[in-house]
């Protein structure tokens, strides 16, 4: 994708009309630095024709005095627009890093599950620090210069006619061929951003994985690993950065031609008597001073190729689109409109004629992976307001996948999710999530205060609240424990929580947010059973009066369900009151019990059939 | 065992005399074309200007007309633009290279400390050592090569122009080095901002890399504005750090180049005399006016390379707090970084004169977390070959520490482990494969393909791969995927179930044949029914010890030995039945409620 002139200046327009006012400064100090630097050189050719023509030494002395205090004011100007522009640029960039993230956040697993959190960091930072120096320095640069140039021109044209034309002729070809070297080196940033994006996205897994490297004995693999990804890594930013370099290089050799012209014409002209030798002077030192915008432009143009790259992977992100496109109707319903509803207590839940399959499309690296997760076909399941629900099942039989659905975190491919009787494409999505809350066995935590861990890092929520939550769970002595209250800041890894631990924080988490449907996915898995049981007078409280969702394979987990479904390869195999089924001893439920550690009665045949495959010891 | 240290942190100039080390010729080349450029090169081009000025006037030493030196101003200027380039290729080899060795020793380093105790922060933050320290240190270095290079055409510039004129030379570079010498004290809060300044760019990276981490829990809960209202903060933050430490950057250089133009005005008023009375040409004067943007550069540079010095110390001093309290030379070790040539092998050496296990037997065995309670104390274990050993106790217990210590993934603070009755003095290369093996409670996995998960690096036959994924009870799951074994599992393994990564950790364990098999509570992701045959198979392998994490029934009461837990202390030790009868810690576990007297 090549970036064009009209994609730049829609990112700038965009982002620089929050500040107009800053900008209109910045430009007008600008403007002031420019006309300082163009009338210097006048005031040095006055000075040296007069000292040449033996003039008084107190106009030299003046003259001196004034080239002294005008650098002077000069340089204010310059600081001024350097620390102006580069507030304008941060404040520019930091806008589009919070709608790049913004938008990153809504797009659906399928797209995160394809980007590490490093590849991620480097897409929203990496890149646009890249841009940084494009808003910072580009007003400055490109139209400082640019006036800068059309100044110079237009005094040399004053001086004379011959001169400003070659000079403006020199420029204009200097300008033209580093115009059309520009877009050579952009796609070759590109690969090499990629590559670093590879790069640090790898050592940044593996850095979060070092217990399982040591204990694999895998570290020469990893640094195998880390040396093929280093190697692309040079190759890649060796060819970007000489390419770019050749442009630099180019633009040099071409002054020194604009340089040598100048020495040529000066000296004729001269020789012919139509120039002082204080203008001859003169025309060499804007033919330098011209070279410097140049140059600035043409590093700009570097800045662009490399700003480019990042602009075409923002752009790429920006329009890659989530699946779960809100669809207007969501949106413009009233009883939804207005911010969070509030507990609307329990929510029937229903899948109707549910089809679904996991999206096998991903980068080109990953496209024929089609993980054969199975597709849910024809499913229907009703829950009524207030009914907890055991779902059984083995891993992958589609138990978790039920939950996604309902949260929305995928689409179905046909039929329909409803959640109070509503099909969940249709809810906001905010709505939805603030209705249906889940647990998850991994619970993710942040390195930060329990307050921000629990509310993420909404401040909003009072401490009142929060403690209320905790009261409630029973959780108050846990807590306590912790030190500092909520604001005791959560270690991540060891030394922190355990896993079991993170979930009592889930757990306060979703009480807080008081939704009216509750998915458990395998919530209690990491819990020891004196844990668990620990926390029973808090689920029950939990789901007193809401809709639950309990997805286990540990049986113990559903014994609160009033209904049991036990599904198998995304279908329904077996479903009915939990009482009964288990009563029943032609029932899947009822052998499942047996072979579980429910039931002290049946231990013997667990035992047995557990050890079936033992040596002999 | 490592312990952080307050050792002091290397030095700039050691760390740079490291870099220098590991790449000599380099380095030296590097220096050497750049010296040429400035002091022949670009002094060159500073007479050919005096001459062709002095040629218009008529007073040059030369007989050679303004447009002859017209010419050789563009032959010198080709000769000038091959020369830099070659200099931006050995510059652009040098400063990856050096960054890259610092990248390399970093991981290295890493990965010998012990796994669950590797980093000292998020890997976020981590990151952004290893992305913008690295490169900071390495660009510093070519700023020492650019202060010489310059230092040696300053010193000839200024005989050159005493020579012409000592008065005017003399009062007009003198407030220069005044100038500098009070600027650069004013460099000493640069390293000041820089730090506020790095550490406000690591929240924000720390926080990007967590809050896409996470970002299911974020969407679940519908908390994308509240994270980016955190987010828009740091942002601020980081604009408000830097903008302070670009101004006051800005101001110091401005100073730097407002001393070249107070400078370019006393030649104008030392000259004006000399110039009237024709002892001073107008070459003379446009030499010292070339001069002049060139001194001030040279002034500049020194500012940035102090500058750069501390900014240097500040990445340094950063990345070794990564290294925690290792030699401090080990960041700029010489190491093969491979950017051509064959790569070393991906397989460590293998293990030699192991004996099989007999025993292992720890004892007193203590961990404590920093800043916390939490830990083991005092642990006492004995394990026999071909036993089942099973660790209980509640959340917290201290099961998961006690394992990782036993295995060297947390270093003890005190306590012995003994394998066969030999005192092991390094845990964490002593206990892996094929000694040990373990999964832990949440395994890791890595975005390359599922082959490449379980083998991590191990040279094993399709045969083998095969055999260690039924082991693991992963092949029917295996005939689902696409791709089967190429399958690629997506950042740290996200595309497949919790049950399908425990079962990959385990089929990684299986392949790696070891004696001790350690498992953290493997079955916390798993349905009943695979569970089972994952038992199944597990015990099927003759031989093996096992040291398990759980809270199953069946498996409690198949253990030869149950060691009871609790606030990280062993409670009690023995087969299910007698602890039944004499451990109330094991009856509140094995019934699933926790007693009120109890607690």
């Amino acid at each position: 994708m090549r970036p064009t002139l009209q994609l730049y200046w829609r990112l700038l327009v965009r982002y620089l009309r929050p500040q107009l006012g800053q900008t209109l400064l910045l430009l007008l100090i600008l403007c002031i630095n420019i006309l300082l630097q163009l009338i210097n050189p006048l005031i040095m050719r006055r000075f040296l024709d007069s000292a040449l023509a033996g003039g008084a030494m107190e106009l030299l002395t003046r003259l001196a005095l004034l080239f002294i205090g005008i650098a002077a004011v000069q340089q204010v100007a310059s600081v001024g627009s350097t620390v102006l522009a580069e507030n304008v640029g941060w404040r520019a960039t930091n806008a589009l890093r919070r709608d790049l993230a913004r938008h990153c956040l809504r797009l659906d697993l399928t797209f995160h599950q394809q980007h590490t959190p490093g590849e991620m960091i480097e897409r929203i930072d990496g890149d646009i620090n890249a841009l940084t120096r494009f808003f910072a320095q580009l007003v400055v640069q490109l139209f400082g210069n640019g006036l800068l140039l059309i100044g110079v021109l237009a005094v040399l044209l004053r001086e004379d006619l011959r001169v400003g034309a070659a000079m403006g002729t020199f420029a204009v070809i200097t300008l033209l061929v580093l115009g059309r070297l520009r877009n050579l080196a952009v796609p070759h940033w590109q690969r090499s951003r990629e590559a670093s994006a590879r790069f640090f996205g790898f050592v940044e897994e593996r850095l979060a994985g070092t217990e399982d490297i040591r204990a694999s004995n895998a570290r020469a693999f990893t640094l195998f690993r880390f040396h093929q990804l280093l190697r692309t890594f040079w190759r890649t930013t060796i060819r970007a950065e000489l390419l770019g370099f050749s442009m630099i290089n180019i633009a040099w050799f071409l002054f020194s031609v604009g340089g040598a012209v100048a020495f040529v014409m000066g000296a004729s002209l001269y020789f012919s008597g139509a120039l002082t030798i204080g203008t001859v002077y003169l025309i060499f030192h804007y033919a330098n001073l011209i070279s410097q915008p140049i140059e600035r432009i043409a590093q700009e143009f570097e800045q662009f190729q490399r700003a480019g790259a990042g602009i075409a992977r923002i752009q790429e992100l920006f329009a890659t689109e989530s699946r779960l496109a809100e669809t207007p109707a969501a949106v413009g319903e009233g009883e939804f409109a207005q911010g969070r509803a509030g507990p609307a207590g329990a929510l029937a839940v229903e899948f109707e004629q549910v089809r679904f399959a996991y999206p096998t499309d991903a980068p080109p690296e990953e496209t024929t992976a089609g993980l054969g997760q199975f597709a849910l076909d024809g499913f229907q399941l009703r829950l009524e307001p207030n009914e907890v629900l055991g779902l059984l099942g083995r891993t992958g039989s589609g138990k978790t996948t039920l939950a996604r659905l309902l949260l929305r975190l995928y689409d179905v491919d046909s039929g329909r999710v409803l959640v109070a009787g509503r099909d969940v494409r249709r809810w906001p999505l905010q709505q939805l999530r603030a209705q249906v809350g889940m647990v998850t066995q991994n619970v993710q935590l942040f390195q930060a205060s329990i307050r921000d861990n629990l509310t993420f890092f909404d401040r909003s929520v009072p401490d009142a609240r929060i403690w209320e939550a905790i009261d409630t769970l029973g959780l108050t002595e846990w807590y306590a424990s912790l030190g500092d209250g909520l604001d005791a800041q959560l270690q991540i890894g060891s030394g922190g929580l355990s896993v079991g631990e993170s979930q009592l924080v889930a757990f306060t988490r979703i009480f807080l947010r008081n939704p009216g449907v509750i998915v458990l996915d395998e919530a209690s898995s990491r819990l020891d059973p004196a844990t668990e049981a620990f926390l029973e007078r808090a689920v029950t409280r939990l789901l007193s009066s809401r809709t639950g969702i309990l997805i286990a394979h540990r049986l113990s987990t559903v014994q609160r369900a009033d209904r049991i479904v036990i599904v198998e390869n995304g279908e329904i195999r077996e479903q009915g009151a939990r009482g009964a089924l288990a009563a029943d001893p032609a029932s899947h439920y009822y052998r499942l019990l047996q072979l579980g550690i429910e039931d002290m009665g049946v231990e013997e045949l667990g035992m047995e059939e557990l050890s079936a495959g033992e040596p002999d010891r | 065992m490592t312990q952080v240290s307050d050792r002091p942190p290397i030095s700039v100039v050691r760390a740079w005399w490291g870099l220098i080390r590991c790449f000599p010729g380099l380095y030296s080349l590097t220096m050497a074309l750049r010296i040429f450029v400035f002091v022949g090169i670009f002094q060159a081009t500073g007479l050919i200007i005096r001459f062709y000025f002095d040629s218009l006037s008529g007073s040059a030493p030369l007989a050679w007309g303004p447009n002859a030196w017209a010419a050789v101003m563009l032959a010198v200027a080709l000769l000038r633009n091959g020369l830099i380039f070659t200099d931006m290729y050995v510059f652009f080899r040098w400063t990856f290279s050096t960054a890259a060795t610092m990248r390399k020793n970093l991981l290295e380093h890493i990965l010998s400390r012990p796994g669950a105790r590797a980093l000292p922060s998020s890997t976020g933050e981590a990151i952004s050592r290893f992305r913008e320290d690295a490169d900071e240190v390495g660009n510093y270095t070519v700023w020492a090569v650019f202060l010489l290079a310059t230092g040696i055409f300053g010193a000839v510039a200024l005989i050159t122009m005493a020579r012409i004129n000592l008065r005017v030379t003399v009062f007009a570079f003198m407030p220069l080095l005044l100038v500098v010498a009070v600027a650069n004290l004013a460099r000493a809060r640069v390293q000041q901002y820089r730090e506020a300044n790095r550490s406000a760019a690591g929240d924000v990276t720390g926080f990007i890399g967590e809050m896409f981490e996470h970002v299911q829990a974020v969407q679940v809960a519908g908390a994308e504005e509240s994270m980016l209202a955190q987010f828009e903060g740091l942002n601020e933050s980081r604009r408000k750090n830097a903008l302070r430490d670009r101004l006051f950057n800005e101001v110091l250089n401005s100073t730097f180049h407002n001393v070249a133009s107070v400078g370019m005005g006393l030649i104008l008023l030392l000259a004006g005399a000399a110039l009237r009375d024709g002892s001073f040409t107008i070459g003379d004067f446009s030499l010292f006016a070339y001069y002049m943007t060139f001194v001030t550069n040279m002034i500049n540079t020194i500012g940035v390379f102090f500058a750069r010095w501390k900014q240097a110390g500040v990445s340094i001093d950063r990345m070794e707090r990564l290294l925690q309290g290792a030699q401090p030379t080990a960041l700029v070790r010489k190491t093969p970084i491979h950017l051509s040539g064959p790569l070393p092998p991906a397989q460590e050496g293998s293990h030699v004169g192991t004996e099989p296990l007999q025993t292992l037997t720890v004892s007193g065995l203590t961990y404590r977390f920093p800043d916390s309670e939490k830990g083991i104390v005092d642990v006492d274990l004995r394990l026999e070959r071909g036993s089942f050993t099973v660790v209980t106790g509640r959340i917290g217990a201290g099961k998961t520490t006690l394992l990782r210590v036993l295995l060297g993934l947390l270093p003890p603070e005190s306590g012995t482990v003994h394998w066969n009755g030999r005192l092991i003095h390094e845990p964490a290369t002593f206990f892996v494969p094929p000694v040990s093996a373990y999964i832990a409670q949440t395994p890791s996995l890595f975005s390359e393909s599922l082959r490449e998960n379980i083998l991590l690096g191990l040279d094993a036959d399709d045969g083998e791969v095969a055999q260690a994924v039924r082991a693991a009870a992963l092949e029917s799951d295996l005939e689902q995927f696409e791709n089967g074994l190429e399958t690629v599992v997506g950042p740290r393994g996200v595309r497949l179930s919790g049950g399908q990564r425990q079962r990959a950790a385990a089929a990684r364990m299986f392949i790696r044949q070891a004696a001790l098999l350690v498992c953290d509570d493997l079955s916390s992701a798993l349905d009943v029914e695979t569970e089972q045959q994952l038992w199944e198979r597990l015990f099927a392998r003759q031989d093996a010890t096992y040291l398990v994490v759980s809270h199953r029934r069946p498996l409690l009461r198949r253990a030869d030995q149950i060691v009871v837990f609790k606030s990280g202390r062993v409670e009690d030790v023995g087969r299910l039945e007698p602890l039944l009868e004499r451990c109330a810690e094991m009856r509140s576990l094995w019934e699933g409620r926790v007693l009120e007297e109890d607690e």
